[in-house]
């Protein structure tokens, strides 16, 4: 999938993370800030790039602030925040054009 | 027989409490993503659920997802991604005939084939939230074999009665005519949620009033409101022994083949047996009430 | 139950803000620990006598939410700013308890009722702004604080950009912005023991500009030019940027710089955009000049600032004093900055400045600014902002 705008996912809460992805020229860019960088931030990363390469997103900045989210949350809200990102940069962002856009389940779990 | 005294109602974009919610054990837990979501969250938190329904926490505590009705433009990508995810139950809201019961069904057996899930996998329950529905009780709890259960859901029922919550007055029509649609069709019952968290005195008041009328249980939106909740549908130490007493004599009556079960003299239908049964159940699970 | 100890502690079931306790422990679920931790979660979502509501408003539009707003923040200590263009406002049983405000990518009026004040819900109050911020068309965001709570916004994803102690700091939505905009930079770095630097407005470029570069340029052996990127003058920054381009040119040894947040913008420097109003911060010059020494100077390697001497405007004249002060003393650990003043350049004994000309403009006398101005920033006034202005007259 192509990056085609900037789009936020997810919260500053305990047990989330914000995520953030912008169009990149070439390749993949991931920096992570977590409270426990030390101990999963390796984990993190490997979840957010296996996400990423279940949905065929090649070219990326993705920028995270990691509030402590399990496994499955970071997917979700990486997840999140590519599917808003492939909306043409044209379109209003709107709950409505989201609803509308097709998910590929499989890809997602 | 599963038992459904408490049904633990989670906003579906919160993953804080989506990550630890199964600590709490409820009987049922129900993710939402209807009313408990903002417009704009709609899409992250569904893709949240699609992920907590098939976190190994919640394998062995039954999952409810409320799903957007399906006339709004969510209603159909949540069900989408619920049912692929392994829901035990999808709960729809705004149920007013069962025609809303019929066309859920049919686009649940759609997704299941094209997932390669078991059809008739997916079960449903139905909200009803408004006179129509009210009136329709009888009609929404035979609309489908999947169907676990009814509920009732007082905010939007009263303001379309033109009332407001009170003392329950406002909801005794509505909550026995779900019940009697719910036992004519042999499924559950579930009463509204109890909101002021802060009134334990209250929210046992209810409790007490709907254990009373016969519903299985509620839908609730404070953990804290579990253990009260179970204690209360508890059995005493009385009715626990009685219940033993009735099921042993059904047992032997069955072992001996007998048509007529009796104890103490006395002959023991079926729904009595069957309510011991419950009484057993629920003292199995949270022990005698204190 | 099988949920991984590693992910238990991550998501803080073991040892996380939410205070559970283990999760074989918490596996029965009832201890009094558990709920009064769910029991703080809980009410930002959904009960209803708890709830928070959360929504947008727009200030100027909305004079009810404005009042309310204009209340909590002075139950804060905080100024009303009359810039702010959206707020998000949370309300808990029709109650204001919390506000935080846009002024396009700044956030300012962040408050929240002193009895309320938590880390959650000041985080729930940063997510929502960040958000709207994002849907507004800014994801990139400054704030600016006290020292004290700087710490606070760190949670909330803000990096510290440059902070005067006791005073003020301010701060950036990105780990990577300053960091990126540096390595940008750097791809710039010319050799040499004198680097200059020269930041300018141009508002117009005039022929005083045009006098400070060759004299800087002259005494280093490299100069690079700033301009300012705010499009918030009377010239648009297109148009700032193609006078100066043209204007020095045929100066050799100078790299020419697009600007940027970081140099003199809304963000480092919002009081300079306020100085028709009159109004001067004190530690808005700091802000910037501290950026510039600890971020831009050493991408660069630069040496000296060159500043051309300030006798009209007081903004000016204030920043260049400062700049003797947060370049130059020992304020940071970033190496300091020679500051040379270059005396203005005169034409017909008067001191050419932009604010001049653009006074001149107003009163519609093109003839004598003809003689302040290089040829094709005269030749653009005409055309464009005189001609402009007399047929919408």
């Amino acid at each position: 999938m192509r990056i085609m705008r900037e789009a936020l996912a997810g919260t500053l809460e305990s047990s989330d993370l914000m995520v953030r992805i912008a169009p990149r020229a070439e390749g993949l860019e991931i920096v992570l800030q977590s409270e426990v960088i030390h101990q999963f931030g390796i984990q993190i990363e490997k979840v957010v790039r296996e996400t990423l390469a279940r949905l065929d997103v090649v070219d990326a900045l993705v920028v995270i602030e990691d509030k402590g989210a399990l496994d499955c949350v970071i997917k979700a809200r990486v997840q999140t925040a590519v599917l808003r990102a492939t909306v043409a940069p044209g379109d209003a962002l709107s709950p409505r054009r989201i609803a509308d856009a097709p998910v590929d389940w499989s890809a997602l779990s | 027989m599963k038992l459904r005294r408490s049904m633990l109602f989670l906003p579906g974009s919160n993953a804080a409490m989506l990550s630890t919610a199964f600590v709490f054990r409820p009987d049922s837990i129900m993710f939402d993503l209807e009313d408990a979501v903002s417009l704009r969250e709609k899409d992250a938190a569904r893709i949240l659920v699609f992920h907590a329904l098939q976190m190994p926490v919640y394998r062995d505590i039954e999952t409810v997802v409320r799903i957007n009705p399906l006339s709004s433009p969510f209603g159909l990508t949540d069900l989408e991604a619920v049912v692929r995810a392994g829901v035990d139950v999808v709960r729809l809201p705004k149920t007013d005939s069962a025609d809303d019961v019929r066309a859920l069904e049919r686009e649940v057996e759609r997704i299941e084939r094209d997932c390669g899930r078991a059809v008739g996998s997916t079960r449903l329950m139905a909200a009803i939230e408004s006179a129509s529905g009210v009136v329709n009780a009888v009609a929404i709890a035979t609309a489908s074999p999947r169907l676990i259960g009814i509920a009732l859901a007082g905010f939007d029922y009263v303001m379309d009665m033109q009332t407001e919550r009170g003392d329950g007055t406002e909801l005794f029509y509505a909550r026995c005519a779900v019940l009697h649609a719910a036992r004519y069709a042999r499924i559950d019952a579930f009463d509204v949620v109890y909101a002021d968290v802060n009134n334990d005195a209250g929210f046992l008041q209810e409790v007490e009033l709907i254990k009373r009328l016969g519903f299985n249980g509620k839908s609730l939106i404070n953990p804290r409101q579990i253990d009260l909740l179970h204690n209360a549908f508890a059995p005493s130490q009385e009715e626990v022994d009685y219940s033993h007493r009735v099921v042993a004599a059904a047992e032997q009556g069955e072992r001996q083949g007998l048509g007529v079960v009796s104890l103490s003299g006395k002959m023991i239908d079926a729904p009595v047996i069957e309510h011991a049964r419950v009484v057993l159940r629920r003292a199995e699970a949270s022990g005698v009430r204190k | 139950m099988t949920i991984d100890r590693q992910q238990a502690r991550r998501a803080g079931i073991g040892v996380g803000p939410l205070g559970l306790t283990d999760p074989s422990s918490a596996e029965h679920g009832n201890d009094f620990l558990s709920f009064a931790a769910y029991d703080r979660v809980l009410p930002k979502a959904g009960t209803m006598t708890e709830e928070i509501v959360s929504y947008a408003i727009d200030p100027a539009t909305q004079p009810d939410e404005q009042a309310d707003v204009r209340d909590l923040l002075a139950q804060c200590g905080l100024d009303y700013e009359i810039g702010v263009e959206a707020f998000v406002v949370f309300r808990r049983q029709r109650r204001l308890i919390a506000c935080a405000g846009l002024e396009k990518n700044i956030l300012k009026c962040t408050a929240i009722d002193p009895a309320l004040r938590g880390e959650s819900l000041g985080l729930k109050l940063l997510t929502e702004i960040v958000h709207l911020a994002h849907e507004r068309g800014h994801s990139h965001l400054f704030l600016y604080t006290k020292p004290d709570n700087v710490d606070f916004f760190r949670s909330c994803g803000f990096y510290l950009l440059a902070e005067v102690p006791g005073s003020v700091a301010l701060m950036e939505n990105t780990p990577i912005g300053i960091r990126r905009y540096c390595d940008r930079l750097q791809t710039q770095r010319r050799a040499g023991k004198v680097i200059g630097s020269v930041v300018m407005n141009a508002n117009p470029f005039t022929r005083g500009h045009r006098y400070l570069v060759e004299c800087a340029a002259a005494a280093c052996d490299w100069l690079h030019v700033f301009v300012v990127a705010e499009d918030a003058s009377l010239f648009s920054y297109r148009d700032r940027f193609a006078l100066v381009e043209s204007g020095i040119r045929d100066i050799p040894r100078v790299t020419l710089h697009h600007g940027s947040e970081y140099t003199v913008s809304r963000a480092t420097f919002s009081a300079y955009f306020f100085k028709d109003k009159g109004i001067v911060g004190d530690c808005c010059t700091a802000i910037d000049l501290l950026i510039f020494r600890n971020y831009i100077a050493p991408a660069l390697g630069i040496t000296h600032r060159f500043v051309g001497t300030e006798p009209f405007c007081p903004t000016t004249h204030k920043y260049n004093a400062d700049m003797q002060h947060w370049l130059r003393e020992d304020v940071t650990s970033a190496p300091p900055i020679a500051v040379v003043e270059i005396r203005r350049c005169v034409h017909d004994a008067v001191p050419i400045s932009a604010s001049e000309v653009r006074r001149l403009l107003q009163a519609g006398d093109l003839a004598r600014i003809r003689g302040l101005v290089p040829p094709a920033t005269f030749a653009l006034l005409e055309a464009k902002y005189h001609i402009d202005r007399s047929s919408a007259a």
